[in-house]
């Protein structure tokens, strides 16, 4: 066999390999000393690739929010005993799920967002895209909600820096950064979340969110600052008169 | 057989920082990484009962959910450069030289080639576990991660001029 060979089959070797295979290049590598070099430069190579992939960056909050899901996933689907006093109480149940739903359902989804709301305010996402390109960003938005990411008439002066996508509450989501206001950003969630406007105020190191909705679409103005600040970058900007 | 509420908990526990690892390396984005990773568990726990021997489970939650919400996304979204990550202002200080060029790297070898290499170095499966969780035989799973493996080291060794700034510390 030729160095050649050898050198090939060091790419289908992996290091505490003693697989009967592996005897052959590790043989020649012990008598060539050309190919021993390479040998070498190879196993120094690949054990700085093993490293790097170890330097994967922190994410403390990640199992929070699966359990979160979790837990509504749950929520959605408890399981019921079936037996034959089920058939009975079936209308009663039925309109008793009915009526919690409708009474819940919104409650629920207000808290989904509160716990979002309150993590993404101590614990901003990466931006993954920056731009100053208001156009860009818009679009960029756009293909990750669905449909247009046109903004409503009050956020028409509001100028954006960055951009990143997310899930609030099982609805795609983005938040962007706002480009004349370091704390501010604003996330835009494809869903209905909240009933009305709303002031929600969180840990006063963590900050402050004004909610609404139009309708299809909810708005979350975030700020890290207190609630006044808030109210006076609102007003400058137009939001609220 | 019956697995429980407590038991998925634990798998959650035990193999979050696992998948969201997987899911970094093949996205190359930590917030997709960790979107991925709460979709993989949540569509994992939906189909829980598709889970014959609970010995399994990691590589079923990897290569069943965390895959398969991969494939989806990429199909789905227009992927975010490496070099538009890397100007990420949270995401600078964290990556060292090496980190950048192998996440270019990556980006750059296509996803049949990909996933094997993520799993042979980050998860240190052995070739039998990987073609068991790939359903391929285990000579064609050794011979896609030689090529893999080779590409990679080659494109390592050719740093890009963003790898190189860093390296001379102009970032």
């Amino acid at each position: 066999m030729s160095c050649e060979f050898y050198e090939s089959e060091m790419y289908a070797w992996r290091p505490g390999d003693d697989l009967p295979e592996s005897k052959p290049l590790l043989d020649h590598v012990a008598t060539c000393p050309e190919c021993a070099r390479w040998f070498a430069n190879f196993s120094a190579s690949d054990e700085r690739i093993r490293q790097s992939f170890l330097q994967i960056p922190e994410s403390p909050s990640l199992e929070a929010k699966i359990f979160a899901g979790l837990d509504y996933e749950r929520l959605q689907k408890a399981p019921r005993k079936s037996s034959w006093r089920n058939w009975f109480l079936l209308p009663i149940a039925a309109s008793l799920l009915f009526g919690v739903t409708l009474g819940f359902s919104p409650w629920i989804q207000e808290a989904r967002l509160s716990r979002q709301v309150a993590t993404l305010l101590s614990q901003p996402p990466s931006a993954e895209i920056n731009s100053t390109d208001q156009k860009q960003l818009l679009s960029w938005s756009a293909g990750a909600l669905s449909g247009d990411a046109a903004l409503p008439p009050e956020l028409s002066r509001i100028e954006f820096r960055a951009a990143s996508s997310l899930n609030v509450a099982s609805h795609k989501a983005v938040l962007l950064k706002m480009k004349n206001e370091q704390r501010a950003s604003l996330l835009i969630i494809d869903g209905r979340l909240t009933e009305e406007n709303t002031i929600k105020s969180f840990h006063e190191t963590a900050g402050n969110d004004s909610r609404w909705s139009d309708g299809r679409r909810t708005y979350v103005l975030l700020f890290q600052g207190s609630e006044q600040d808030m109210h006076a970058y609102m007003t400058r900007m137009g939001i609220v008169t | 057989m019956q697995i429980t509420d407590q038991m998925f908990n634990d798998w959650v526990r035990q193999h979050q920082r696992l998948l969201f690892g997987i899911a970094y390396w093949l996205t190359g984005s930590r917030s997709d990484a960790e979107e991925l990773a709460q979709e993989a568990f949540l569509q994992a726990y939906r189909s829980r009962a598709s889970l014959r021997d609970v010995e399994l489970v990691k590589g079923w939650l990897v290569l069943r959910h965390c895959h398969n919400q991969m494939r989806r996304r990429t199909k789905s979204r227009v992927e975010v450069s490496f070099d538009e990550m890397f100007y990420e202002p949270e995401s600078r200080p964290t990556l060292s030289a090496d980190a950048l060029s192998l996440h270019q790297s990556l980006s750059k070898l296509d996803e049949r080639h990909r996933l094997p290499v993520v799993l042979f170095y980050f998860q240190e499966l052995s070739y039998r576990e990987i073609a068991e969780a790939l359903e391929l035989p285990i000579g064609t799973v050794m011979s896609r991660l030689a090529r893999a493996r080779q590409k990679l080291h080659e494109l390592m060794k050719a740093p890009t001029k963003l790898v190189l700034m860093k390296k001379a510390e102009f970032l």
